[in-house]
């Protein structure tokens, strides 16, 4: 065996030794740091909603063209449909959205997880010209529809699939279709 | 331990080797993440858990690690406590880490955390080098809130989030350019400050030299007339 494989070797086997301790490290912090999605899903509707949910009615979600509902669940008293919805194609990946329906009505939406940046150059009312929206009244809903002096398209375009996608999934499973709830 | 390094090491982070306003390094993160002095903050420690880690770690390997290997295993050393503290962010600050996360992510290119690695960490020993990522990254946070402060006051009529009545909010100053603005006239007062001390310093020195050095002739006896 050369030398120069020899060190070739020995430098692989260094940064392999090197990765495995920290990828042990790491998976050590994951469990420390780890929480049940849905668990912290639950949290964050009975927080924002005020109201008792006790199971996720959908967990598995469903995919639309430009979003995706993750998680939907009928509060207790049936008094509110709350999804987490993600819109897709935003600056830094997807948007995650937290929308509350009273009746077909969006009564709440709350910015969920997202690595956008441009957030200061959106009014500070931005996300309250939703309330008030009747989805049953619409087929679909998009980035025209968004109403924002802020020129981030892609965060618009993100922010308008994730509300098309609760427009889709109430009106194909909640109003006219097969309410799960 | 040599008293006089670790002086040297403390001082040399905070002041003289200061990363933001001497070196000119991190820029990045110095312009995007201090428009509020709770980012800037929380930016700073944030760097400065995972200098002081991945140095203290560099430092224990140094001696195993190959030469031609170095960058890549310096890589995967930071990159490991950059992800640690992505995770407890996102667990224990769930809305800080949501406006940070970007941010947070990119600390592993900072070249902060890689120059301290190639130029103290992998020629020292571990607890010189713990100290001087401590001493780097509060030389940071430091320079970070200070940004952080004026940025924040200028744009928002602010201080940490609390509003200052009767100050208006300036409109555009919030933005990236502005950022620069307010960063580089921190510089200069910063390097002015320090090269007065300095110039001070000399004065003094010079002052006191010849009677150490023995330049000055001792007094002669002169004969009563």
């Amino acid at each position: 065996m050369t030398a120069k494989v020899k060190s070739m070797i020995q430098g692989i086997a260094v940064l392999a030794c090197i990765a495995l301790v920290c990828g042990l490290l790491l998976g050590a912090v994951h469990y420390l740091t780890y929480v049940d999605p849905l668990q912290l899903t639950f949290d964050r509707f009975a927080e924002d909603t005020g109201a008792a949910f006790s199971e996720m009615t959908d967990e598995d979600g469903e995919n639309f063209d430009n979003g995706r509902i993750v998680y939907y669940a009928l509060s207790d008293d049936g008094s509110y449909h709350a999804f987490l919805a993600s819109g897709s194609g935003g600056w830094g990946g997807d948007i995650q959205m937290y929308v509350y329906l009273q009746g077909s009505t969006i009564s709440k939406v709350v910015l969920g997880d997202n690595a956008e940046t441009l957030w200061d150059t959106f009014e500070p009312d931005f996300f309250d010209q939703f309330v008030g929206l009747d989805v049953s009244s619409v087929d679909s809903f998009a980035s025209s529809d968004v109403v924002t002096g802020a020129t981030a398209s892609r965060t618009i375009r993100a922010v308008a699939g994730a509300i098309d996608s609760v427009v889709r999934y109430y009106n194909a499973n909640i109003a006219g279709g097969e309410d799960r709830g | 331990m040599d008293k006089r390094k670790i002086k040297e090491t403390v001082i040399g982070g905070l002041i003289k080797n200061n990363p933001t306003f001497v070196l000119v390094l991190g820029t990045c993160p110095t312009i995007a993440m201090t428009t509020s002095l709770a980012q800037a903050f929380a930016m700073g420690i944030a760097t400065t858990f995972v200098l002081i880690f991945s140095n203290l770690f560099i430092s224990l390997l140094r001696n195993l690690i190959p030469d031609k290997v170095r960058i890549p295993c310096y890589i995967v050393i930071i990159s490991t406590f950059v992800t640690i503290v992505d995770m407890v962010m996102q667990r224990y600050m769930p809305d800080l880490y949501s406006t940070m996360r970007a941010f947070i992510a990119l600390i592993v290119v900072n070249c902060i955390i890689l120059a301290r690695a190639e130029s103290y960490a992998s020629c020292n020993k571990p607890l010189y080098s713990m100290l001087d990522g401590v001493s780097i990254g509060l030389g940071f946070t430091g320079a970070l809130c200070l940004i952080g402060i004026v940025r924040e006051f200028l744009a928002g009529g602010a201080f940490a989030g609390i509003s200052i009545p009767g100050y208006p909010a300036m409109s555009g100053v919030g933005a990236s350019a502005f950022g620069f603005i307010v960063f580089g006239c921190l510089m200069a007062l910063f390097n002015f400050v320090i090269q007065k001390i300095n110039e001070r310093k000399d004065k003094m020195k010079a002052a006191v030299l010849p009677l150490s050095e023995g330049k000055v002739e001792p007094l002669k006896e002169v004969a009563e007339k």
